[in-house]
């Protein structure tokens, strides 16, 4: 035998070391006797117990302002005030001259954006009003209701404003940046690159109200009205897009044409108010509204899932109280996320997004909720020491006055319950 | 002590504890459903004589008493790769593995006594099985794709004493450890993987047992010497995290050969044996297995053949599988002796109930060294 054939023997009992050993199974007679079997359970007692707490963000914190009105459902309504600092009066021209003159405001323009609202809503006509100053989270929707009676500064119908052509010509893009739409009345509308409506009302002296006590200060309120749908989000000033009022005013020059001069001012303070209010946390589970509600809800989770099963899905089952009155079209979205550690109302909400889970709730709807939770049952499931509860909230909270009620663990037949998938333990060791 | 003995103790003992782990035989789909696919205890010389030449070859874990001539300190390993081909009627599947079926170190003690230790496959337990279903799950139908698989192997390992208590007889005894464990896994794939996850069970399987057997050697003349053993093996003890699971008797084996070497260069044997499976659980079978090879040409290079037959010892049904097969290898010595390469093919064809059919090509490869 010479060494090339033992070579070539060696180099292909190398070459072949590599596995292959999983085929097709002919069942059960080619197969392991062991069964993969899938376990279909709602789980009614793992929820154990629960609690809503109340507070978490007012109206005036939240993301976006709701305004809507549905007859004998709610009546939302946006208000705010904007800062003044437009003095009444500045330096005469030419300098160094130190003594002053009055300015003489010319007009008004309030800009605020629609940062929600439904594309089917018919004549929709937002509504501005002038409300007395000195608005603050206390503020009720009693206590400005007068003012949205004899107080209307202008109206527009959004729905026509929309239908109006576009006015593309270099002119307009030069001064707006933008295409825009217009009515007789001069209202103005730019649609932004998410969708945002940007709406403007040019004020007159009349509607603007310039008080040189207050320096421009002035404050707002916004209504909706529609043949269906009113209902809109406007945008905030924690949401960075607040409703913001430009002056144009003059101011003479001794040795010149009056100068033209133009300040803007944002708002200091918004919120909405409406009615009726939510009603205080009772028995069951609130989420959402404002003041934001949140629920905590704390799980056992049963020996046989952590022993000897794996859980392939699981499913948040929750029974509303009732529907969520409002407009129909809307909808809001709540999230469960596991808290850190159970601390009651101040408990420490996880970071771990790919553990929350979310569930978008459609007003006037009762249908019951269910939110799919695998991954965080999965991961406590595996994990002995990790606090089980988790807290549902409603995101961009206080940015609506929509708030669902759940049964809790007080009402038996109601509770809430997990609709658990899980696979058994496999039988290995056995033929 | 001789340094020969410092040798062997020492590689006892770097071998009890390399051995659970790197030890696996041939595997096979009739096995599955069983305890698994039994190991040969054959070198590459017995296998390439269809596994004749087993009870008369000290480097087969077969026959204890074969090592009483061993006079100088040996070790031998053998590997194997096989490609599989497994008929389920219409379907057909390629398979293939590779295997270092058996380790076995000898060395004489004593002028008369010879100790031997080593390793050997007594269950492959190496498998993987797909399976598509569509089950029910909340109301809708969810199409599934399972996987089981296993990984590892049951091992023998042996410490035999033999002793040439007359010149034309020789007796040999073992105890056997059988230990090993398999690496397991049991997935379950949702094809709608958004909605319901992977289940993923894995866990490791050891097993335990222990048996015994003695075995002797007779001449009859200076060519004819006839062989026969016996084994005991007690039960088979699976536990998973301390917990023991499974609990199967293991067979009762015994079988004899025979050995004619008419020259210097031709050797023909033939050996037989019967193990008593069949109350080894689900699907097992008693097994007869017989073989027929030959050892041509010199001791130096010689060219083997064999053939072989018989049963498995699991597969669904009332009968056993059957197993036929042919062998053919070379043996090559070098450095004077002192090591010797073996090669070895062999084709087996193997068939059972629900006309499964399994075909499978092993090339083996053998070293034998004698420091």
């Amino acid at each position: 035998m010479t060494r090339r054939p033992i070579r070539l023997a060696l180099l292909l009992a190398l070459g072949a070391c590599t596995e292959q050993a999983t085929a097709p199974g002919v069942c059960p007679d080619y197969c392991p006797g062991g069964q993969i079997s899938v376990v279909d359970t709602i789980f009614a007692d793992m929820i154990v117990r629960d609690s809503a707490f109340s507070g978490y963000r007012e109206a005036s914190q939240g993301a976006g302002l709701g305004v809507a009105d549905v007859p004998g459902m709610i009546d939302s309504r946006a208000i705010f005030q904007l800062n003044g600092s437009v003095p009444p009066r500045v330096t005469n021209r030419p300098a160094p001259d130190t003594s002053t003159v009055p300015i003489t405001i010319d007009s008004a323009r309030l800009r605020f954006n629609i940062i929600r609202r439904d594309t089917a809503s018919k004549n929709l006509w937002v509504k501005v009003y002038r409300l007395p100053l000195g608005l603050d989270s206390t503020t009720t929707f009693g206590q400005v209701v007068p003012a949205f009676t004899d107080s209307i500064v202008d109206s527009v119908n959004v729905s026509a404003l929309l239908a109006s052509p576009e006015i593309t010509d270099t002119v307009t893009l030069r001064i707006w940046g933008d295409t825009i739409q217009t009515d007789s009345a001069g209202h103005v509308v730019q649609v932004g690159a998410d969708s945002t409506l940007i709406l403007f009302f040019h004020f007159d002296t009349t509607q603007a109200r310039y008080v040189a006590a207050d320096s421009g200060r002035v404050a707002y309120g916004v209504r909706v009205a529609a043949d269906t749908l009113a209902s809109i989000g406007l945008g905030s000033v924690e949401s960075d897009r607040s409703a913001t009022l430009k002056w144009f005013y003059t101011y003479p020059d001794t040795n010149a044409a009056p100068v033209q001069v133009t300040a803007e001012r944002a708002a200091t303070f918004d919120t909405f108010v409406f009615s009726p209010s939510t009603p205080p946390i009772d028995s069951n589970l609130a989420v959402g509204g404002a003041p934001a509600a949140r629920s905590l809800l704390r799980v056992a989770i049963p020996e046989i899932l952590r022993d000897s099963a794996d859980v392939v899905r699981a499913t948040l089952i929750l029974v509303p109280v009732g529907p969520v009155a409002g407009a129909a079209s809307d909808s809001f979205t709540i999230v469960a996320e596991p808290v850190v550690a159970d601390l009651g109302a101040k408990s420490p909400l996880s970071t771990s997004s790919s553990f929350f889970s979310a569930k978008t709730i459609h007003l006037n709807v009762a249908d019951t909720v269910r939110m799919e939770m695998t991954d965080l049952i999965r991961a406590w499931a595996l994990d002995t020491a990790a606090t089980t509860a988790f807290m549902l909230l409603q995101t961009a909270e206080a940015a609506t006055y929509a708030q669902i009620r759940f049964y809790s663990t007080r009402t038996p037949a109601f509770r809430p319950a997990l609709h658990i998938t899980y696979v058994r333990r496999y039988a290995f060791g056995t033929p | 002590m001789t340094r020969a003995s410092l040798v062997l103790l020492t590689a006892f003992g770097a071998l009890a504890l390399a051995a659970p782990t790197s030890v696996r035989a041939q595997d096979s789909q009739f096995g599955i459903r069983g305890l698994g696919t039994p190991g040969r205890g054959e070198s590459v010389r017995a296998r390439a004589t269809g596994g004749a030449f087993a009870p008369f070859d000290p480097y087969s874990p077969l026959l204890d008493a074969s090592i009483a001539d061993v006079r100088r300190v040996t070790a031998s390993v053998t590997g194997g790769t096989s490609w599989r081909t497994v008929d389920f009627g219409t379907q057909s599947n390629s398979l293939r593995g590779a295997r270092f079926p058996a380790f076995l170190i000898a060395g004489p003690i004593s002028p008369r006594l010879v100790i031997s230790g080593g390793f050997s496959t007594y269950l492959d337990r190496s498998f993987g099985v797909t399976t598509r279903d569509t089950i029910d799950v909340r109301g809708n139908p969810e199409p599934v794709t399972d996987e089981v698989t296993s990984d590892g192997a049951v091992t023998d390992l042996r410490i035999a004493l033999a002793a040439r208590v007359h010149k034309n007889l020789a007796l040999g005894f073992a105890l056997h450890g059988l230990t090993g464990s398999t690496q397991v896994t049991a997935i379950r794939r949702f094809d709608d993987s958004t909605t319901y996850r992977t289940s993923n069970a894995r866990d490791e399987v050891a097993y335990h047992g222990l048996g015994g057997s003695a075995s002797a050697l007779f001449d009859l003349n200076a060519d004819l010497r006839v062989a026969a053993w016996a084994r005991s093996d007690t039960h088979l003890r699976a536990d998973i995290r301390g917990r023991t699971v499974a609990d199967d008797d293991l067979p009762f084996s015994f079988g004899g050969g025979v050995r004619w070497r008419p020259g210097t260069e031709a050797a023909f044997a033939a050996a037989v044996a019967w193990r008593s499976w069949a109350g080894a659980g689900l699907n097992a079978h008693d097994t007869f297995n017989w073989s027929l090879g030959t050892e041509l040409g010199s001791l130096v290079s010689p060219l083997r053949l064999g053939v072989r037959g018989g049963q498995l010892a699991f597969g669904p049904g009332p009968k056993a599988p059957t197993e036929f097969g042919i062998s053919a290898g070379l043996g090559k010595q070098f450095s004077g002796g002192r090591g010797r390469l073996d090669f070895g093919l062999e084709r087996l064809e193997r068939k059972g109930g629900s006309g499964v059919t399994e075909r499978v090509w092993t090339f083996l490869l053998g070293l034998t060294v004698r420091p």
